[in-house]
């Protein structure tokens, strides 16, 4: 009779504690939510396990799990992190060296493998990636009067930009009839970054040791070609520090710039009462000295320590990874895996992503220092110097010298 | 021929100056205004330009449509109009009291609201959060509510002492003197002469509930978020969309207008009591 009753309670236990581990909550931005939902769906399907995301503002991400892990327990089992924070986040969420088999080790490109270790763990798997490439007009690549002008003026066929001299030899061909051959964005630093990977620096801002490089030469020629356009061969609306990514785009959906360089994801978002829908073509990104490099903008999925769902958290991240195209079919579209983006390639519509692919494997693509001080080194160190340049008045070595003086002093170097 | 008024250059002037300030107030809503009423490839152009080209209401009939912002508009309602009241009553008497009865213990009340709207918010959020997670009343609305009743009692006590200032103490002496009890005085004969007062105590609090981010961010996830927190999510990591987030925007100020223009009398008149005060 007493070992019938210790049978029921311990049954009774047990279906307790597995009925609390069938709902996991996921932490998440709000465009991230859609790239997971699918798999999400799939998983509960599959586990029985009901996949919870809250949707929070992009730096309510952060906020929120600061918050969470400040206070010691966690309403989060999963949280969906900007690579950026990777760092900031290593010493309060799991190790998921585990889920990181060879074949999943294989399917992922080795700049999202790098970004996902800190101090010698994989403590977060990649959700999705992103990365710039070269979005430029078909109508005026393909139109015979510009291919044999151009090939007049520069000796060579008109074909999408694929190196530093192309890209400004066709930004000033196309710099004519009230627009511009394209943009230099000057708010944000990452696009001067992944030219620096494209001079064939070791890393950007810091090398792998974490010392400062800001001031090496791959740099330095990265920013001098980087504001030729701007400055030298007038090319690009002058206004560059006002142009962020969204002016950038926005130059080029109303026509006023034949070429940008852009985050991949915005191919399928061209709007339709755009000048340009239906008129875009797209390539990898350009390549300099070292060949094609972009600095990746994945996301990746990370456990907190103080989850209290862990085990369910490691199997919805494993089956994620495991189904990672579920997400392409979400307005965003993007993947994280080789194989993911591989059986899009052939579809309609999804023409970008063989030159993603192509710049998120590329050897030289990178990304940014996994370091905790990273933004600060951005905004104190990198972006005056940066900006200063793009003034056009200033020598570039100087301002980066100076740039990495100020790097030391905030890493204590 | 009709005699004409002379011009009077001074008032004139007076007046330029007053339109130019209104004007450089309310720049920032009228561009608000004009964005949201851009068609969306409209709305980030180089160079950009005030007017819209095109008027559209696209980003309106979006916005209208996007998951959770009319359940996030329905939130906050409920959470400001709630902590508007819970505020009132906490506050009014609290400022009622420390206003007419100066003791070093009421001072120092006084000085301890001051002092916490010295605060900064963000370095109360984890705290608060502990709070709330211990009491379980995260994502709940009355967890939001004591939360922003926490940073509105403060601001309602101080500006509702500064208006029982104004009381001379012998209307309360009267009302005793007729048989009121303490709290019958203040309750039948103080507060119905402060409508101002009251008004724009309210309408301060109100505000501060309605437009508040931080705590609404920590505290809620996804049963309680308020519109703000949903307003911001327009921001995505890949990309801002102008069009619908102003939008949400414009939509969520129109309740604020409103309540301010319906107590416009009261306000005007709080704004200038005690300016005739000898």
């Amino acid at each position: 009779m007493n070992k019938t009753l210790f049978g029921a309670v311990a049954a009774l236990c047990l279906a307790t504690s597995a009925a609390q581990a069938e709902a996991i909550t996921v932490l998440v931005e709000g465009g991230g939510h859609s790239l997971q939902q699918a798999a999400a769906d799939a998983f509960t399907k599959e586990t029985g396990i009901e996949v919870n995301f809250v949707e929070v503002p992009y730096q309510g991400v952060f906020d929120k799990l600061t918050a969470e892990i400040a206070s010691g327990t966690s309403n989060y089992d999963v949280a969906t992190i900007d690579v950026v924070w990777n760092a900031a986040f290593a010493s309060h969420v799991e190790d998921l060296s585990d889920l990181f088999t060879d074949a999943v080790k294989a399917d992922i490109p080795p700049a999202l493998l790098a970004d996902a270790t800190v101090g010698g763990k994989l403590i977060a798997m990649p959700a999705w990636a992103n990365a710039e490439i070269v979005f430029y007009r078909k109508d005026l690549w393909e139109d015979p009067a510009n291919q044999a002008a151009f090939k007049a003026q520069y000796g060579y066929d008109l074909a999408p930009p694929a190196d530093w001299q192309q890209w400004r030899d066709m930004a000033k061909f196309f710099t004519k009839d009230g627009m511009f051959g394209t943009d230099v964005i000057g708010a944000t630093s990452e696009e001067w970054m992944a030219e620096v990977l494209q001079a064939g620096s070791p890393g950007v801002i810091l090398d792998d040791a974490g010392q400062v490089i800001l001031d090496n030469q791959a740099h330095i020629d990265a920013l001098v070609n980087y504001r030729a356009p701007l400055c030298e061969d007038k090319s690009a609306p002058d206004n560059a520090l006002e142009i962020n990514w969204g002016e950038a785009q926005n130059l080029f959906y109303q026509g006023q710039t034949a070429m940008m360089k852009f985050w991949a994801h915005a191919y399928k978002m061209t709007p339709e009462d755009s000048k340009i829908a239906g008129k875009v073509g797209v390539a990898p990104m350009i390549g300099g000295p070292a060949g094609i490099a972009g600095i990746p903008g994945p996301w990746y999925n990370v456990i907190p320590s103080t989850s209290e769902h862990k085990d369910a958290a490691r199997q919805f991240i494993a089956f994620a990874i495991a189904h990672n195209g579920l997400g392409i079919e979400a307005p965003l579209g993007l993947a994280a895996t080789n194989s993911a983006y591989a059986s899009y390639t052939d579809k309609p519509g999804y023409e970008h992503f063989g030159p993603l692919l192509a710049t998120l494997s590329a050897p030289a693509t990178k990304g940014r220092p996994i370091n905790e001080h990273y933004q600060e080194l951005v905004d104190e160190a990198v972006m005056p110097a940066f900006q200063g340049a793009l003034e056009c008045q200033d020598n570039v070595a100087e301002l980066l010298h100076d740039a990495a003086a100020t790097a030391r002093d905030i890493l204590g170097q | 021929m009709a005699d004409r008024a002379p011009i009077d250059l001074t008032k004139l002037i007076i007046h330029a100056v007053a339109l130019l300030l209104v004007l450089s107030y309310a720049l920032p809503y009228l561009y608000l205004v004009s964005t949201a009423l851009k068609p969306a490839v409209d709305v980030q152009q180089i160079p950009p330009s005030f007017l819209p080209q095109r008027l559209s209401l696209e980003n309106f009939t979006s916005v209208i449509g996007t998951v959770g912002l009319p359940e996030a508009f329905l939130n906050s309602a409920i959470v400001a109009v709630l902590t508007t009241l819970l505020s009132l009553l906490i506050a009014v008497p609290a400022a009622y009291v420390s206003a007419l009865y100066r003791r070093r213990l009421t001072m120092l009340f006084m000085l301890f609201a001051l002092i916490t709207r010295m605060v900064p918010a963000v370095s109360l959020g984890v705290p608060l959060f502990q709070i709330m997670k211990t009491l379980g009343l995260l994502d709940t609305t009355i967890g939001l509510v004591l939360a922003h009743t926490s940073t509105a009692v403060p601001l309602a006590m101080l500006l509702m002492a500064a208006f029982f200032e104004g009381v001379p103490k012998e209307l309360e002496e009267a009302a005793r003197v007729d048989g009121c009890t303490r709290f019958g005085a203040f309750w039948h004969i103080v507060l119905p002469v402060m409508p101002s007062g009251l008004a724009i105590t309210a309408l301060f609090s109100f505000i501060a509930s309605w437009n508040e981010f931080l705590y609404a961010l920590l505290l809620t996830s996804e049963s309680s978020k308020t519109a703000p927190i949903v307003i911001a999510e327009f921001n995505s990591v890949y990309g801002l969309a102008w069009g619908p987030m102003t939008a949400a925007a414009v939509l969520y100020s129109l309740p604020v207008i409103l309540v301010t223009l319906v107590l416009q009398k009261q306000i005007v008149g709080g704004l200038t009591f005690g300016a005739v005060k000898g």
